[in-house]
């Protein structure tokens, strides 16, 4: 995989706007969980309440999921930050999780449907619909996570979203940086954005995950382009998913050798709390000195775990902390993702 | 642009056939298998109508596991390939994801028994709802990983969820992953399980849905589109073997428009058209399997935007929709288009427009209506647009 510039990142996420600093909140093994009224006051890495400025327009709120809501905010930011960078062909493309519809909706179609204390499928034909927002349908489409933002900013180059549960979000990051290489575009945007805060996720997650799991929330962004860009923030020089669909051992091998190739001076890991041990192992193969945990600052935020983790790693590598990192991904999809970044580029 | 992707052999689940040469026959004869929603009480939805599957899955909770493994093992079977498990991947293009119907309800049931949503309720019995939400229901990964399983694919496993453009998508991915190397044989396709009430519900709230439960793309009494359901799986392969076609041109694009409402002129249409037939390296198609939705926008802009790339050259192409026979598939729609492109090069015969009668003079295009036309076909183009203005064009060519 020929190395590309990372030119510009933005983030959202529990601490709030921007993605400087993550990298030594991670190291330095920061919480950002609060306790979660809509989820029966679990603790959960939930995002604080967004300027303005970044944040979407009210009225456009009843249109968004969640995690369509918080992809808006981390593009936002970006363009904001770094106004110079391209919109018109601008590739973009996004790991994005299910979108589940918002609780209000769901209890406005569901309470208007019921019928002695018993669901009623004719009451929801012909009192549910009425009581929910017409617009509904769009929260429910994975797809709006992408579209949302890419209508707001006017991004009109080539796109994926890449449905994710942790390595989805590493594979949409490959395809920027492929959309960069192959020259479909000059500059591409990857990422991932959702919310493990709604209840239906929150329930599934945490029998997936295991005991002790946070949910989280977020989005971020990184601008990819030619490695000749005058201002790099840093080189994406690795994408890959070892799949665990055959055995986690299978997986953890074939990353193993991968990350060892890596050399990396730290690295910087996501995973669910009964992935963890595994995750640390493998960390240690290649790195057993410095090894940090980005969940337990963003909590497991699926989709957006991955690219979190990785703004978080960039951030180490502007501070000079490091000259090339590792992102290792370990999300409840039982994948094995990793993501390496240098400072320079080989040559 | 790196090695090819040949076409080795493809499988569907229809409204109009369990297999791929029964349903193309259906086509080819210019059936439609719209019909009155039979399988859950319809009464009070703006829609009544759907293009919906019978014979399998029924009362199953994720009729799109059902479809899709079905039509996987039809293509999978028709291409005889042997390749290292490595060097397999699984490209799949899959929505849903939200929450089944069964899971509303039990959710509902676990905050508090559908007064209202009681968070604090909720909070204290998720743990106990949590065995009772499917996953593999819930998440659109559920399909491509099932798959994988199924052949014994170790490479790449995506699913791409961009609604309508879902499956045209995975289908670019795969053909991507073949050319850069990543993999030699790629399954590919999308599926669409979409009759269901919250569904039906979405998509009739938003006024998408045909009032007069007519699909007829192209037509100037068409009011909107009707939902179908089913898969379409295709084997790409960098081995040409014995096949008739290969994918030659992909192009992707966003409207960045409007959430419903393609761009007037079709520009996104037209730039993702454009860069399929660039990277194709040709200006013309003898076909073009249009998106063709029925809804009254979307079909005008199609049109505009196909006139305004081929030009004068669209005069020698003909042009169709299978959402008139089998609805709208919503994430399995590219791939079902694909698979009429691969028919028309394969059989030369190019599967008409069912319920097109009175051609819109707004959307003058070299239609195929009634029956199928048998022509020679060279070349192909698929378009697939999604909600919120997300475009996959494909180019199809002869190997």
């Amino acid at each position: 995989m020929r190395p590309v510039a990372v030119i510009a990142a933005s983030a959202v996420t529990a601490r709030g706007l921007g993605w400087r600093g993550l990298g030594r909140a991670v190291r330095a093994g920061d919480r950002a969980a609060t306790l979660c009224k809509g989820l029966g006051g679990v603790l959960a890495a939930q995002v604080p309440s967004l300027p303005a400025a970044q944040d979407v327009e009210p009225r456009q709120l009843k249109l968004m999921s969640r995690g369509a809501r918080l992809s808006c905010v981390a593009a936002r930011s970006l363009f904001l930050e770094s106004p110079a960078l391209p919109r018109e062909e601008t590739g973009f493309f996004l790991g994005v999780g299910a979108s589940g519809g918002t609780v209000k909706e769901l209890e406005a179609m569901l309470d208007a449907s019921f019928s002695e204390d018993r669901f009623d499928l004719g009451r929801f034909g012909t009192s549910g619909l009425g009581a929910c927002n017409p617009l509904f349908a769009f929260q429910l489409m994975n797809n709006y996570t992408l579209c949302h933002a890419a209508i707001r900013e006017g991004l009109r180059g080539p796109n994926a979203a890449i449905f994710s549960r942790g390595s989805g979000t590493v594979l949409a990051l490959a395809e920027a940086h492929h959309a960069v290489a192959a020259g479909d575009c000059e500059v591409a945007l990857g990422g991932g954005a959702d919310s493990a805060l709604h209840p239906v996720t929150w329930a599934e997650l945490r029998r997936e995950a295991g005991e002790g799991v946070v949910p989280g929330e977020g989005a971020a962004l990184l601008a990819l382009a030619a490695p000749e860009h005058a201002r790099p923030l840093g080189f994406l020089e690795r994408c890959e998913v070892h799949p665990g669909r055959q055995g986690l051992e299978l997986a953890l091998e074939s990353a193993r050798r991968s990350l060892q190739a890596m050399s990396p001076e730290c690295v910087v890991l996501t995973a669910t709390p009964n992935r963890r041990e595994a995750a640390r192992e493998l960390a240690t193969s290649a790195c057993p000195e410095a090894i940090f945990e980005a969940s337990t600052l963003f909590g497991e935020s699926l989709a957006a775990s991955a690219v979190l983790a990785t703004v978080a790693a960039l951030d180490l590598l502007q501070e000079g902390e490091v000259c090339r990192t590792a992102v290792l991904v370990m999300g409840p999809d039982g994948d094995v993702g990793l993501v390496g970044l240098a400072r320079e580029v080989a040559s | 642009m790196g090695r090819e992707a040949f076409v080795r052999g493809v499988g569907a689940v229809s409204s109009l056939g369990l297999d791929w040469p029964s349903t193309a026959a259906a086509l080819a004869r210019g059936e439609s298998a719209i019909a009155r929603v039979e399988h859950f009480d319809i009464e009070g939805f703006p829609c009544q109508v759907a293009a919906a599957v019978r014979g399998i899955a029924e009362g199953v909770e994720d009729r799109r596991r059902e479809f899709a493994l079905r039509a996987a093992r039809e293509a999978w079977g028709r291409a005889q390939l042997s390749a290292s498990p490595e060097r397999v991947g699984v490209f799949i293009g899959a929505e849903s994801g939200r929450a089944s119907f069964s899971t509303v309800l039990a959710l509902a049931q676990a905050a508090g028994g559908g007064a209202r949503f009681d968070h604090e309720a909720f909070g204290q019995r998720a743990r106990e709802l949590a065995p009772r939400i499917d996953a593999a229901a819930v998440s659109p990964a559920a399909v491509a990983s099932m798959l994988a399983g199924e052949i014994g694919a170790r490479g790449p496993c995506e699913t791409l969820s961009l609604a309508c453009s879902s499956g045209a998508a995975a289908i670019a991915e795969g053909v991507r992953a073949i050319r850069r190397g990543e993999v030699d044989v790629a399954l590919c396709g999308g599926v669409g399980a979409d009759v269901d009430p919250l569904m039906l519900a979405g998509f009739g709230l938003l006024g998408a849905l045909s009032a007069r439960g007519v699909s007829c793309p192209f037509d100037a009494h068409r009011d909107g589109f009707v939902v179908g359901e089913g898969a379409a799986m295709m084997v790409l392969s960098a081995e040409r073997g014995d096949a008739v076609a290969s994918v030659a041109g992909v192009g992707r694009s966003l409207d960045a428009w409007h959430l419903t409402a393609p761009d007037p002129e079709g520009e996104g249409a037209a730039t993702a058209m454009r860069a399929a037939l660039r990277e194709a390296r040709i200006e013309a198609v003898d076909f073009v399997q249009a998106h063709g939705t029925s809804t009254q926008l979307n079909d005008e802009v199609e049109a505009r935007a196909l006139r305004r790339v081929l030009g004068a050259r669209l005069a020698e192409a003909h042009v169709s929709s299978v959402k008139g026979a089998l609805g709208h598939w919503i994430a399995g729609a590219g791939a079902l288009g694909f698979l009429c492109a691969v028919h028309a090069l394969e059989r030369d015969e190019v599967l008409p427009t069912a319920g097109l009668r009175n051609p819109d003079p707004r959307c003058e295009l070299p239609h195929v209506q009634g029956q199928a036309l048998r022509k020679r076909v060279g070349s192909a183009l698929v378009n697939a647009f999604a909600f919120g203005g997300a475009n996959t064009s494909l180019v199809v060519v002869r190997a």
